[in-house]
């Protein structure tokens, strides 16, 4: 019998074969993807972005979504139907294969978030069992293993650090960097370089950055991007099983015995192990322990808290741009926006906590980047005139043309926390089955309306900034809709077994060897995006793996 | 409005029970093929692209031929061919593609003040600029034609084979 099967290749999976393979222990990876290595990766926009090669098509696998109002009214959309996806990609290494690696660490004050904030009313915020000091090891190990580059510079809520400064240089930034450095200093606001899971240099038997352009959504060409394939599996001798789609696992009632999948033909399959993990992210996690119901656990496995599922969050915040136009620059300056392949990276987190009418917020992280420069997406953008009506013709031509060529868009985006609350959640829908046959799972969507409140207020500095800098049309847009990449929760990690699906060390509290270690273990997010976290998290938890193996 | 909304919207408003009735009085006969009614559309919505040698015709064909479009999405096309003819001969008691330049433009100002309407157009658009600035592997966008008119460079490595 092997030692660990492992559910899903991403950041939450790998770590741990990375980890238990290296020190021996026979580890089996089951992926539902294919296996694409930097030979197979390209930057055709049409195949990625528009086709979305990477995950599977809405008519196969989808979901089920229930968007809530505060009443407890709701509208049910079909993922199908509607063309809303929440899946991000299915491949070997996950959706770390296509993130753009904006890498924050979560602050001290996000693990106690409850006691340093207390209750807020509809919300189901609770401390973590773990604290930054248990994590941070965890983090600097990412760091290095992963590779982060970056600049720490001191500021106002500049978390602790074992080690002074990242691995890894700053990766090249584009002139405009310099507007947005002297706009922050004029408002008396402090830009960070924001660190980045991209290698600057060739490092860990991995090329450095070439500056493709194309990063966020494509995968990586020389292996720079610290995905959990280049980085972990690539570097480990776990055997990796893909076309591998988990369906149920099965318990003796005081153990996990087997897992079930299915190729993509329909031919079942097992797997017996030691040791059960499942990473498959935090939606696809809740759906595979909710379908694999039995006598032992009749509303799901490691149910009997019946928690699993609940407290879904996503990251929360919104997103904005300004435009930089010809007509305000002068030539110089023209070079240095259109400047192609370096990055923006730049980031303010100033208002990680805030005080606003005498009330103390916890706030959360602005970034700062190009518009993505998908070409097609760009100019799909500008089908429209400034009343709404559809353009085309020569109208629509010398629109496309002066847009693209003379400006610029530079885009922000808020992460704020997504309150965890009754009305987001994960369950199983029997009716409706994907292509194996499978109930598919049904997200429940609510976001609280602090989150909102929080998002506002960072928006607006991010405003402040662009309108610094001499931007125009400027906007943005803070709302409860979620981003399918930045999601969480639904097996919450604590003490109690009768209020948490896991305990501390992300084991469920129903079973002997089953852990979970995707974001579904996190009870709040941080104000960050997440991906350093789970990270971190896995390789903590592959460390307490070896304890238990080695018992 | 994006793409998503868009299409999220409209079908949220009904599209598809409005899609039946007119679909029932479409009395058609003798219709051209679909494709070089598409052709004409996408020529008359954006003619700069014909003008630099981009194939969209040899693309919508992969476009209704391929897996990773939906049958909804193929339908919807070829549907609003249909529903585009019924308006011509409404108009002017002729199809789409024999009508003149002038009159063309004028179906296209009446489809577009309709919600389907508008939304074939916005995907007749998309797909004409996806043929128009999509790697040059699919063979619509000739010697990187679209990409040149935008000053746009094309990220690297470039496929070597088409997924599409």
């Amino acid at each position: 019998m092997i030692d660990v099967c492992i559910i899903g290749s991403g950041a939450g999976a790998s770590p741990i074969a990375y980890e238990l393979s290296n020190a021996g222990f026979s580890v089996v990876v089951l992926e539902k993807g294919e296996y694409f290595t930097e030979e197979d990766f390209n930057k055709d926009e049409l195949a990625v972005s528009r086709r979305d090669m990477f995950t599977p098509p809405l008519w196969e696998q989808k979901h089920i979504i229930n968007e809530y109002e505060a009443d407890g009214s709701f509208i049910r959309y079909d993922g199908e139907e509607y063309g809303w996806s929440f899946w991000n990609g299915s491949l070997v290494g996950g959706s770390s294969n296509l993130m753009s690696g904006y890498f924050h660490r979560m602050k001290p004050k996000d693990f106690k978030l409850r006691s340093t904030y207390g209750d807020i009313k509809g919300a189901n915020v609770v401390d973590w069992v773990i604290d930054y000091e248990e994590l941070e090891p965890y983090y600097d190990k990412v760091e290095k293993v992963i590779g982060v580059s970056g600049k720490v510079v001191q500021h106002k809520f500049q978390e602790k650090r074992s080690s002074k400064d990242f691995p890894y240089p700053e990766l090249l930034t584009n002139g405009v960097t310099k507007w947005f450095d002297s706009a922050c200093f004029a408002l008396g606001y402090e830009a960070i370089p924001t660190p980045r899971a991209i290698l600057s240099q060739n490092a860990l038997g991995r090329n450095g950055c070439y500056y493709s352009n194309f990063c966020g959504s494509y995968g990586c060409a020389s292996g720079a991007k610290g995905s959990a394939r280049a980085s972990l599996l690539q570097k480990c001798k776990a055997k990796i099983i893909t076309d591998a789609f988990v369906y149920r696992l099965e318990s003796d009632g005081q153990k996990i015995t087997k897992a079930f999948y299915y190729t993509k033909h329909g031919f079942a399959h097992r797997v017996e192990a030691k040791i059960f993990v499942l990473a498959a992210q935090a939606i696809e996690s809740s759906r595979l322990l909710l379908n694999s119901k039995s006598r032992f656990f009749p509303n799901g496995l490691a149910n009997s808290s019946g928690e699993l599922g609940k407290n879904l969050i996503f990251s929360a915040g919104g997103s904005g741009s300004g435009r930089f136009v010809f007509q305000k620059l002068t030539k110089e300056q023209q070079k240095e926006l259109m400047e192609p392949g370096v990055f923006f990276n730049r980031s303010l987190q100033g208002w990680y906590e805030y005080e606003q009418d005498g009330k103390r917020y916890k706030g959360g992280t602005i970034d700062f980047l190009f518009e993505h420069q998908n070409i097609i997406s760009r100019v799909n953008k500008e089908l429209y005139d400034e009343e709404g009506k559809l353009l085309w013709g020569e109208a629509l031509a010398k629109k496309i043309h002066s847009r693209i060529t003379t400006s610029r868009v530079l885009t922000f985006e808020v992460f704020n926390d997504w309150l965890p609350t009754d009305k987001c959640s994960v369950n199983v829908d029997e009716n409706t089955k994907d292509k194996y046959g499978v109930p598919v799972g049904v997200i429940n969507l609510f976001g609280h309306p602090h989150d909102l409140e929080v998002g506002e207020y960072l928006a607006q500095k991010a405003v402040d900034v662009l309108q610094k800098m001499g931007a125009v049309e400027i906007s943005y847009d803070i709302s409860s809709s979620p981003p399918p990449n930045l999601v969480a929760g639904g097996c919450r990690f604590g003490n109690d077994p009768k209020s948490f699906v896991l305990d501390k060390n992300c084991k469920a509290h129903d079973l002997q060897n089953l852990y979970v270690t995707d974001a579904s273990f996190m009870p709040t997010g941080g104000s960050v995006p997440y991906t350093w976290t789970i990270y971190a998290n896995s390789f903590r938890v592959a460390d307490i793996l070896k304890g238990v193996l080695n018992k | 409005m994006t793409p998503f909304l868009n299409r999220r919207k409209f079908l949220q408003y009904g599209f598809l029970s409005t899609a039946v009735l007119v679909m029932d009085g479409c009395e058609l006969k003798n219709i051209l093929t679909s494709k070089d009614t598409i052709g004409q559309v996408q020529y008359d919505l954006f003619p700069k692209a014909k003008e630099l040698g981009i194939n969209t015709q040899v693309y919508m064909h992969i476009i209704l031929h391929h897996s990773r479009i939906s049958k909804e999405d193929k339908t919807f096309i070829k549907n609003g061919v249909k529903w585009l003819n019924e308006e011509a001969r409404k108009m002017y008691k002729k199809i789409y593609i024999k009508l003149s330049k002038s009159q063309r433009q004028k179906v296209l100002h009446s489809i577009a003040a309709t919600q389907w309407g508008e939304s074939w157009l916005y995907t007749m658009l998309t797909y004409n600029f996806e043929a128009m600035l999509g790697d040059p592997i699919y063979r619509a966008n000739i010697n990187k034609a679209g990409w040149k008119w935008l000053q746009f460079e094309g990220g690297l490595p470039a496929p070597k084979k088409a997924f599409l």
